[in-house]
């Protein structure tokens, strides 16, 4: 079921993005970082009602997320294909944690937040392997720990605001003429 | 040497971020203040109390150990500033920052480092005139940042030069703008600023670049106008044109006018004559004139006076006779007329008619003997008279008084219609007199009155009694002294003097 809908939420999204399509850039229509922006966004709005919860927000568990830090200096020197294999995993991690959150949220708006943002990382998934193909084996990948869904909706933002969204700007096929 | 160099300039770089910062972050809550300038996270606090404590800066992130930052200090006006610069910052993570004094945790925070963005200002701005009018082409260069070039947002500021009025136009990733609605012909200054735009990174505006200037075109007529403008000129010549010439003959009356001639009161005498007034008059005479003429023919009499000094001669005594007869033979003739009809008045009578039958034995008459002759005209109304009088030169010599307040009584009209004579002698006026109501008055004996009717052709005289010489005498009477020209060398019975006011004495009949 879930590959019917993540397929047809592609499908969705590259439609989405050929409508959105705006004069400026000449990158093909997948590499516009208008979708991941949207994505962003949106895990920001989940942050914010984090913070206006008062019940229901879920129990205190640890949850595996990956690492999120970019060290720009270390960050240019790492394989693009290295990058995508790290980037790749952290979404897989994240989707995981973010499940077993939403099991345990009771808030309505704060469960369909969550659940709005784990289909945006399926989708993100789909795209980064269109544009990167995912050919190397998965390695193994630092995670850490977090104790509070906060602290994990915090993670995610970093996550995409940063790793995803600097491979998705330095994949080579989505890479500018004039850069 | 050259590290020391390069730290000192660092530390200039940095404090003039700092200074900026401090200032742009003087009502952030928290005490430490933190911003990323390039790939550095640099956070300072403020301290008032001089007194000198031992400040310690410890971060750390992803549950990591914590780690030492050397912190250092700048003096400002009344405060302490001590920051620390973190090397090797972590993005998209959440760093957890201390500072202690003295050992003692004084201030803590978390934050994520993407969030501080302080960018350098945008490179190369230039403005240029687009060629369009009330236009200008902004254009300009991201500060040098990977990763950011598609997440930055700008702030371009323009106004007229010396004007602190300037306007603020916000761009979104493209790095050229086009300004409209400017003026045409203007001096304009450009400024541009970038900020991050908040979804990917986050962070502070940063400076205003120098301002460069730029010039909009001046404002070319629009050849749509000048056309409308041509074909508005052109109808309203063509109104203009049909109001003139339905009116034309209006108008020109009113800027020509006609100079008005007379013609019309000559009938002919442009166009048959030629202007030849005298030919026009002799030929027209009994049309125009004739009528004006005709309007003075009845005419009021006029009191002649007439006053000469004649010595009688023995002529006198046989005329006396006559008189006398004649006097009765009126009487019986029943008139009624209360003039009294003088002695010597008849005698007058016949010397006028003498004169009318032979003219030219006038001057021969020896019974006549003048010293002064006057006459005196009395006009009522027309001076007009004067003129005419002149012309007839009339034998007055016959026309005299010499005692008693005698005036000539009979009418005889037909010895009034004196002819013109040919000039034997002339009358001429020496003084005229007018006398208003009541104020003249006969003069003594030795003047004889006549009543003169001028018609301008011929005059008309009667004798006149006192009584009514009196009576005229009451009324408004203009009188006219004339003084009678008689050849002195003719006189052939008299020798006393005749006063002869005229030079030319043309030589009498007599």
């Amino acid at each position: 079921i879930s590959g019917s809908t993540v397929i047809v939420k592609v499908f969705a999204i590259t439609v989405f993005i050929c409508l959105f399509r705006s004069g400026v850039s000449p990158l093909r229509p997948i590499c516009d970082l208008r979708v991941l922006e949207h994505f962003i966004r949106e895990a920001q709005d989940s942050e914010v009602i984090m913070r206006g919860c008062r019940g229901g927000c879920g129990a205190m568990k640890s949850y595996f997320v990956p690492l999120t830090s970019v060290d720009f200096a270390f960050w240019e020197h790492i394989d693009v294909h290295e990058q995508a294999v790290e980037v790749q995993t952290g979404l897989s991690l994240l989707v995981q944690a973010l499940s077993t959150a939403m099991k345990a949220v009771s808030n309505s708006r704060l469960a369909s937040a969550l659940d709005n943002n784990i289909s945006n990382i399926h989708s993100l998934s789909q795209i980064l392997s269109t544009v990167l193909p995912d050919d190397s084996a998965p390695a193994s990948t630092q995670s850490q720990e977090v104790s509070s869904l906060p602290e994990l909706l915090q993670v995610q933002s970093s996550f995409l605001r940063g790793k995803v969204r600097l491979l998705l700007s330095a994949a080579p096929a989505c890479q500018r003429q004039n850069s | 040497n050259y590290k020391s160099k390069i730290r000192r300039k660092k530390i200039f770089v940095l404090t003039c971020a700092l200074c900026t910062l401090a200032q742009l972050l003087q009502d952030e809550t928290e005490h430490i203040k933190c911003f990323v300038e390039g790939k550095d996270l640099t956070c300072f606090w403020e301290e008032r109390n001089n007194l000198h404590h031992q400040y310690t800066f410890t971060y750390s992130y992803e549950n990591k150990n914590k780690m030492a930052c050397a912190v250092s200090s700048l003096l400002a006006s009344n405060k302490t500033i001590f920051f620390c610069k973190l090397p090797k910052t972590p993005f998209f993570t959440t760093l957890d920052v201390q500072v202690l004094r003295d050992g003692r945790m004084l201030y803590t925070r978390s934050l994520n480092a993407e969030n501080f963005l302080f960018l350098d200002p945008p490179r190369n701005l230039t403005v240029m005139s687009s060629g369009k009018e009330g236009q200008l082409n902004v254009s300009w260069l991201p500060p040098p940042l990977k990763y950011m070039d598609d997440s930055m947002i700008y702030e371009v500021r323009y106004a007229v030069e010396g004007s602190n009025m300037g306007k603020v136009e916000v761009v979104k990733v493209s790095t050229m703008l086009v300004l409209l609605g400017l003026q045409s012909d203007t001096r304009y200054k450009v400024w541009v600023r970038v900020k991050p735009d908040g979804v990917a990174y986050k962070g502070y505006w940063s400076a205003w670049t120098e301002p460069v200037f730029g010039v909009t075109p001046p404002s070319d007529v629009d050849p749509l106008i000048v056309l409308l403008v041509l074909f508005i000129g052109l109808i309203l010549c063509l109104l203009s044109l049909t109001v003139i010439l339905s009116h034309h003959k209006f108008l020109l009356k009113k800027l020509w006018p006609d100079i008005p001639t007379p013609e019309h009161k000559f009938p002919g005498l442009f166009t048959v004559y030629k202007g030849d007034f005298k030919e026009w008059m002799s030929q027209n005479n009994g049309s125009m004139w004739g009528r004006s003429v005709h309007v003075y023919t009845e005419e009021l009499p006029s009191l002649l006076e007439v006053l000469s000094e004649v010595s009688r001669t023995s002529h006198d005594t046989s005329q006396r006779e006559e008189e006398e007869e004649k006097e009765s033979e009126s009487s019986d003739s029943g008139l009624t007329d209360r003039w009294r009809d003088p002695p010597h008045a008849h005698w007058l009578m016949e010397q006028l008619r003498a004169l009318q039958e032979n003219p030219e034995s006038r001057c021969q008459s020896s019974l006549l003997q003048s010293h002064d002759t006057y006459v005196t005209l009395n006009q009522g109304d027309n001076e007009q008279q004067v003129d005419d009088v002149f012309e007839e030169t009339l034998p007055l010599q016959t026309l005299f008084t010499t005692t008693g307040t005698s005036s000539l009584s009979t009418s005889h009209s037909d010895l009034g219609s004196l002819q013109q004579s040919s000039g034997s002698g002339r009358l001429s006026s020496q003084s005229s007199f007018e006398y208003p109501n009541h104020t003249w008055a006969p003069k003594g004996p030795g003047y004889a009155y006549m009543a003169v009717a001028d018609s301008g052709v011929s005059m008309d005289y009667r004798p006149m009694s006192s009584s009514r010489i009196a009576e005229l005498g009451r009324h408004r009477m203009y009188t006219n002294d004339y003084k009678n020209e008689i050849c002195p060398h003719k006189w052939p019975l008299s020798g006393q003097y005749i006063k002869s006011g005229s030079e030319s004495c043309t030589g009498p009949v007599w």
